[in-house]
């Protein structure tokens, strides 16, 4: 069996510039092992193959708690992998990308994996054609290209919808994770952590305390 | 696919999510709808102002207000979360130095209206060594027992799976100027070769009543006990030494006060003692990172996914309970159409109506350059330490409870340790009951670390080899033997030190009695900026988790009527983490029970 390491990846940008569309695209898509997404999930998984490792993606949203700037130190906490998104025809949404940006290297472990993702390709294609429409475009290929090398960052443009470049993200921040900052999943870390749903006593109770 | 992104899209746009109420009626008997999860609110775009309205707004992030959000949201109401702070966690925030700076300055400045907290000293003595961010300083620490409502809440509202947890298992007892190490298992009380063969037989005497404590039988027994100190009771039935009553009141049942009645005192040590071995040879375990404030980011986080929005750095200013619109200091308004719920905390400047705060909580916050690894058991990072009442130089009244985190609880750089102190004896008397504990604590740890510890002349009879093959050393008394004349060669170097006093209305005991928080439910004067605004308490003195989601509980009641549907969600989840089956307790009292027979019949 492939080793198998668990990563978590936290999702950053403006709102509306597609953040959920692109994990939904990515969970939800041809992995055949993993059921569909549900609602009340702490976050989303899904498993991502890299030649002999098996990378499992705990993918956090933002919940809607960037809205006010407010995501909470939790958030960012261990995080090994983060998505800023914005949306290629919205440079507003590209200069708020930059201060998410700066938000993780402040935040966030110095070694996060951070990706930059421009989203909505699918706008500037003439469906027919499939070519790019003159004009439709606000950041530039450059401009993206020229913040990621700024600031060692992995650079994508995307489309949820057309799902263009979705899993090669994926699959390239998997590959940039080092193997040991990646912990085993589903073990004990060696750092003590307990796991609330492996009581050790026989009965298994943890009912409320009745005392 | 494109399809569901759609449909999910536009209905965050359009309009919130639909309450678990409106959607469960319409899902098909048989298989399940692809669900998508309602990535809440990260479509919309940004807004400018809060919302217009909500159906319950709560002001605070306080872990028992994040708790009640989590569960308004999941029940379907519009939550709107507010905290007057540029961070989560309110009263049980969990804070870099920079921000404890800054707390400081707010608690020392002459604010009108309700003051949680007063006298705030502050004392960094080499600032620019200290990385703000390094540090995760909780406002009020606590531990959690292995068994209890919290811990069943967090499974159950999968909040568990934004922590990590560690454990806990080393009490210490301060008495005759040294730490004893309380034999807490079956397995200790019968290795400990400082027990005579009678007190092992009441001690398990003893410990068999705690677990049969809700037995018919028991119940009627110990009805006559109703109003008896639990220390006169287990002194008396037991013939317990004063030592050994003061390791089981206030280091096992860590008891904030000295004079618990019976029935309070045995639950107190049953909580102890059926938390142990839940998880492993450990009665606690606590959040890494920080304590009630983690946990608190942890139901917020719960709240967002089920719809709640928040907004930090907004005070309430007033509200009209006549029109139900709350208004905020930097001038925006909201409707609320069911209720307001404020901590105490955050309160408008001029309310009338805040609950009394009689009870005082006075803590002493350091951290000292040292591991302090000698006080924590192998591989862990944290521990307990009880000073009871009378055993220090200052002639406590109270106990002084301890909660030392080390590096590895990942609250401050290696090589450091934060010391939590904490008391409820008031004023003066109380910061020098602290201070005075707190010397002791430093001539402990420069003693223990100084010749390694265990230098003294320990024999084989001193240490046991575990199940786990890890040796221990059973007779702590010997290894502060010496203590009184140790005079340590180098100071301590304290990094920090803060002290502060914080006022609450809970009463410092009976952390399962509900009554204690029903008090604080008034509707207070018509003409007040803050009537029929339902206050939640300022945290208790109790330094486990209990009583918080019993408090939660209430403030649900009395908005929605009953606690019936509190967090009564089906998650659709993976499989991957069944929920938790429960079992009532009796089941663990029998084999328990078993246990015993089988080592007493060893042992005689």
């Amino acid at each position: 069996m492939s080793k198998q390491t668990s990563v978590k990846l936290v999702l950053l940008g403006e709102a509306a510039v597609g953040k959920s569309s692109l994990v939904l695209r990515f969970v939800s898509n041809d992995f055949q092992e993993n059921k569909e997404p549900t609602i009340g999930a702490a976050f989303l998984t899904q498993r991502c193959t890299i030649g002999t490792k098996t990378i499992k993606f705990e993918i956090w949203d933002t919940a809607g708690q960037e809205r006010f700037a407010n995501l909470a130190p939790l958030y960012y906490r261990n995080a090994q992998a983060a998505l800023v998104v914005y949306d290629i025809t919205k440079p507003a949404s590209f200069i708020k990308a930059r201060h998410w940006v700066k938000e993780l290297h402040e935040q966030a472990s110095k070694n996060i994996v951070i990706a930059l993702v421009g989203n909505k390709y699918d706008l500037l294609v003439d469906p027919e054609t499939g070519d790019e429409i003159e004009g439709r475009r606000s950041v530039s290929v450059e401009e993206g290209q020229a913040l990621a090398d700024e600031e060692g960052l992995l650079f994508f443009e995307t489309s949820a919808k057309s799902a263009l470049n979705v899993n090669e993200v994926f699959t390239a921040i998997g590959k940039q994770i080092p193997e040991e900052a990646a912990k085993p999943a589903d073990q004990p870390s060696s750092s003590g952590r307990i796991d609330l749903n492996a009581p050790t006593d026989e009965t298994g109770a943890i009912g409320n305390c009745a005392c | 696919m494109s399809a569901t992104v759609e449909s999910s899209r536009k209905l965050s746009t359009t309009e919130r999510r639909p309450s678990m109420a409106e959607r469960r009626p319409s899902m098909p008997a048989g298989r399940r709808p692809s669900v998508i999860p309602h990535l809440a609110g990260i479509e919309e775009p940004a807004l400018p102002t809060t919302p217009d309205q909500c159906d319950v707004l709560i002001c605070g992030t306080g872990l028992v207000e994040s708790v009640l959000a989590a569960a308004l949201s999941w029940q379907g109401s519009n939550v709107l979360h507010v905290d007057s702070n540029p961070y989560y966690g309110d009263t049980s925030s969990t804070l870099t130095i920079e921000q404890i700076k800054a707390w400081c300055h707010n608690v020392n400045i002459n604010t009108a209206g309700f003051r949680g907290y007063s006298k705030a000293l502050l004392y960094i003595p080499r600032p620019d060594q200290l990385n703000s961010r390094d540090y995760s300083i909780d406002l009020t620490p606590r531990v959690m027992f292995a068994r209890s409502d919290l811990l069943s809440l967090l499974l159950k509202s999968r909040v568990y799976r934004y922590l990590e947890f560690q454990s806990l298992s080393s009490f210490h007892t301060f008495e005759n100027d040294s730490f004893g190490k309380m034999s807490s298992s079956k397995e200790e009380i019968f290795t400990d070769q400082s027990l005579s063969l009678e007190t092992k037989r009441h001690l398990m005497k003893f410990m068999k009543l705690v677990l049969e404590s809700d037995s018919p039988k028991s119940v009627k027994e110990l009805e006559a006990y109703k109003t008896t100190p639990f220390t006169e009771f287990i002194e008396a039935k037991y013939k317990l030494t004063p030592a050994q009553v003061n390791e089981l009141c206030f280091t096992l049942g860590l008891s904030p006060i000295p004079n618990i009645l019976t029935p309070e005192g045995l639950s107190r040590i049953r909580r102890y003692l059926t938390s142990f071995s839940v998880y492993g040879t450990f009665p606690v375990l606590y959040s890494k990172f920080g304590g009630p404030g983690e946990i608190s980011q942890g139901f917020c986080r719960s709240a967002a996914v089920a719809g709640a929005t928040y907004k930090l750095d907004s005070q309430l200013q007033s509200y009209d309970s006549k029109k139900k619109i709350a208004t905020f200091t930097d001038g925006s308004t909201v409707k609320v159409t069911e209720r307001l719920v404020c901590s105490p905390s955050q309160a408008p400047a001029n309310a009338e109506n805040v609950p009394d705060k009689q009870y005082e909580i006075t803590r002493l916050i350091t951290i000292v350059s040292k591991s302090c690894k000698e006080w924590f058991s192998e591989g862990e990072s944290a521990a307990v330490v009880v000073f009871p009442p009378n055993s220090l130089p200052s002639a406590n009244a109270f106990p002084v409870q301890v909660i030392i985190m080390g590096s590895g609880s990942g609250c401050c750089p290696n090589g450091q340790c934060i010391w939590y102190l904490s008391t409820v004896e008031k004023g003066d008397k109380a910061r020098h009951d602290l201070e005075t504990a707190l010397l002791k604590l430093e001539e402990s740890i420069l003693r223990e670390s100084e010749d390694g510890g265990f230098d003294v002349d320990l024999t084989d009879d001193d240490v046991v080899v575990r199940p786990d093959g890890n040796v221990s050393v059973i007779n702590s008394v010997k290894l502060g033997k010496s203590f009184k004349e140790f005079v340590p060669k180098e100071k301590l170097t304290f990094l920090f030190k803060l002290m502060f006093t914080q006022f609450t209305s809970v009463e410092p005991f009976g952390v399962v009695n509900e009554n204690i928080f029903k008090n604080a439910l008034n509707q207070g004067s018509e003409n007040s900026v803050d009537h029929e605004v339902l206050y939640s308490n300022m945290p208790s003195a109790e330094v486990s988790y209990d009583g918080i989601v019993t408090e939660a509980k209430l403030l649900y009641t009395s908005i929605v009527g009953s606690d019936d549907d509190f967090f009564d969600v089906d998650f659709e989840d993976d499989d991957e983490d069944p929920l938790a089956g429960t079992q009532n307790d009796s089941a663990i009292v029998d084999e328990d029970d078993e246990e015993f027979k089988d080592e007493m019949d060893f042992e005689l």
